[in-house]
């Protein structure tokens, strides 16, 4: 990860800070408190889903903290082979260079790739494959394109960058399709001259039963389409910081630098008794016992488990203030 | 060759909100696809508040729907010590368009040749400006990130750097104000979307305002000669109108910066303001 540079007599400080009792940080935040998350969603209005996400900003100017904008893109793709039958994902992260002043491009662009293959192996996983990407079976899907773009760094991506993409995939909304089917029509094929106008009595404008659909067509033009299938699933992140003793959350880019090794748990919280971890990085170089790693994970259950809900929380208020706000407010208007 | 006719079951084709139809640039009442008048510009929104991870400064610009946002980082010491001058500072500009700022999506890397010309335009339309002799063997950089595109990329890219310049309180020898104009058959338009710039042969043009000298003139499509000039000249004269807006923006964020200056570290009694100095 890219640290900050910073000292040993620094870092001595900042590890002494949080190994003492009661442990303290450089802006007064226990052990496990996050700073304050700031959410919008809907902020790509060419998109089919987008969310804004920072954590830790100043909330006088706006200024610092990790800021992460994530936008769904939907295509459609013919289907080749028979694998990808049912839509796919493809997640993609971009870090502006704005965010790591510090980085040349190389260096940036190595950056790019490791959290792109993070969020992309965790959430295209097969298990959180949202059902409602398929168009036409065997014939064409959507194709779900993910991109996050981080434009301020303050430490803590990782959390932020799920975050953002839960909040983006759950405002997504997918267009209603209609199958189409093309036939001839077989009246104009009899040999006779008569018109038999009995024999083919189905009308062009049943849709009801399309058999070998060929195309689709959008019904509606305007609508924006149904939600995401599995929009509870989506996972949470949360990065323990491992000391030998003890571990805290959201750290900021100096206690990042401070820290030996983190450890990256993603869950996903679909019920309150349905959860799965979806995956786990190990970043950093120390090392770690199987009894405290069991541990780790266990506390890391509950830490996302919060998150999720109040991800949830929030993104219903959203849902809320867009929506319905906006229709009584246009319905109050003369 | 039969008479085989493919029927479609019900297509709403003939609706024209598909786009695909004509959408008219300038109708008989004088009134453009999006409501404007001929020379009405689109709602500028200027933001200055700081972005990125400890930008000197930058701006964030909407030209109506078209979104960028500037960071600038300098002058500063350069990352690479070969690039630096002996008596000049070094601008750097790097510009990077988001894959969803478009309605088709694309992702263009930071190789890409589009994108490369639109850094290379940019920067030498700002070493004049910038004051680089003041910063020998140092860079500046400044980063662009177009968040969304409705034509006038170029256009929202000048000025929104401009802003994070002066934001940054780097010395130039004046404000840059770029516009896109065009011509409709006869009719000139100013500040386009991206409708009209499918269509119309258009130009970008970017005006220093207070001596009127022209810094940057772009044009990728065919524009007869006689209307050359009456778009050259509007383009100026609006160019001074987008001035007036960033010059007002940034007056009212020094205001602001001056006011909470003045509100902190004022000791209570008030009678030692000389000793604030320092």
């Amino acid at each position: 990860m890219t640290s900050a540079s910073i000292s040993k007599a620094e870092k001595s400080y900042i590890q002494a800070g949080l190994l003492t009792s009661p442990p303290r940080r450089a802006d007064g935040r226990s052990l496990h408190d996050f700073r304050a998350i700031y959410l919008e969603t809907g902020v790509a209005p060419l998109s089919n889903g987008s969310a804004r996400l920072s954590i830790g900003r100043n909330p006088l100017d706006g200024s610092g903290g990790t800021e992460v904008l994530a936008a769904v893109k939907l295509e459609v793709e013919n289907i080749e082979e028979q694998t990808l039958d049912g839509g796919r994902i493809a997640c993609n992260v971009s870090c502006s260079p704005s965010a790591y002043p510090h980085l040349s491009s190389g260096a940036l662009d190595d950056l790019q790739h490791d959290l792109t293959t993070v969020l992309h192996q965790t959430l295209s996983h097969p298990s959180l494959h949202p059902k409602n990407l398929g168009i036409i079976p065997r014939k064409k899907s959507w194709l779900l394109n993910l991109d996050l773009l981080v434009t301020a760094e303050a430490g803590n991506i990782y959390d932020a960058l799920f975050l953002a993409a839960r909040a983006a995939l759950w405002d997504t909304k997918v267009p209603r399709t209609r199958s189409v089917e093309y036939k001839s029509p077989k009246t104009f094929l009899s040999a006779s001259g008569d018109m038999d106008v009995d024999q083919d009595t189905r009308s062009g404008f049943d849709t009801r039963h399309v058999a070998h659909a060929t195309d689709f067509e959008l019904p509606d033009y305007w609508d924006e389409g149904e939600i995401l299938e599995g929009r509870e699933r989506w996972p949470v992140a949360v990065t323990l910081n491992l000391l030998h003793t003890a571990h805290f959350l959201d750290a900021t880019l100096q206690e990042e630098a401070s820290c030996a090794s983190r450890l990256l748990v993603v869950y996903s919280h679909e019920s309150p008794t349905a959860y799965t971890i979806q995956s786990m990085r190990m970043l950093g170089s120390d090392e770690l016992s199987i009894p405290h790693l069991k541990k780790l994970i266990k506390e890391a259950e509950g830490y996302t488990r919060s998150m999720a809900t109040s991800l949830t929380t929030k993104l219903e208020d959203e849902d809320f203030r867009r929506n319905q706000k906006a229709r009584e407010k246009f319905g109050r208007r003369k | 060759m039969s008479a085989d006719r493919l029927l479609l079951t019900l297509s709403d084709s003939s609706d024209s909100s598909d786009g695909h139809s004509r959408i008219e640039i300038l109708n008989t009442g004088g009134y453009r696809s999006d409501g404007r008048r001929q020379y009405e510009l689109r709602t500028i929104s200027i933001d200055l508040s700081p972005q990125g991870s400890g930008a000197d400064g930058s701006a964030s610009l909407t030209h109506g729907l078209t979104q960028v946002n500037v960071c600038v980082f300098g002058p500063r010491e350069a990352k690479m010590r070969s690039q630096t001058y002996h008596d000049r500072a070094n601008v750097n500009i790097e510009v990077a368009i988001a894959a969803f700022s478009a309605s088709e999506r694309r992702k263009r890397g930071r190789g890409d040749k589009r994108i490369l010309e639109l850094s290379q335009t940019l920067k030498s339309t700002f070493e004049p400006v910038i004051q680089t002799s003041l910063y020998p063997r140092s860079q500046i950089d400044i980063y662009i990130q177009v968040l969304q595109q409705d034509g006038g990329l170029l256009q929202a890219c000048v000025n929104a750097t401009t802003l994070a310049l002066a934001n940054a309180g780097i010395p130039m020898y004046d404000f840059v104000c770029a516009v896109t104009g065009g011509v409709h058959s006869t009719s000139a338009l100013l500040d386009l979307t991206l409708l009209e710039e499918n269509d119309l042969p258009n130009v970008t043009v970017a005006v220093m305002p207070r001596s009127g000298k022209i810094t940057l003139v772009s044009m990728e499509t065919r524009l007869h000669v006689d209307r050359f000039e009456e778009i050259f000249r509007l383009a100026g004269e609006a160019g001074t109108v987008i001035h007036r807006e960033m010059r007002r923006a940034v007056k009212d964020r020094t205001e602001q910066l001056v006011a909470s200056m003045q509100s902190v570290g004022r000791p209570s009694t008030g009678a030692d303001v000389g000793d604030n100095e320092y």
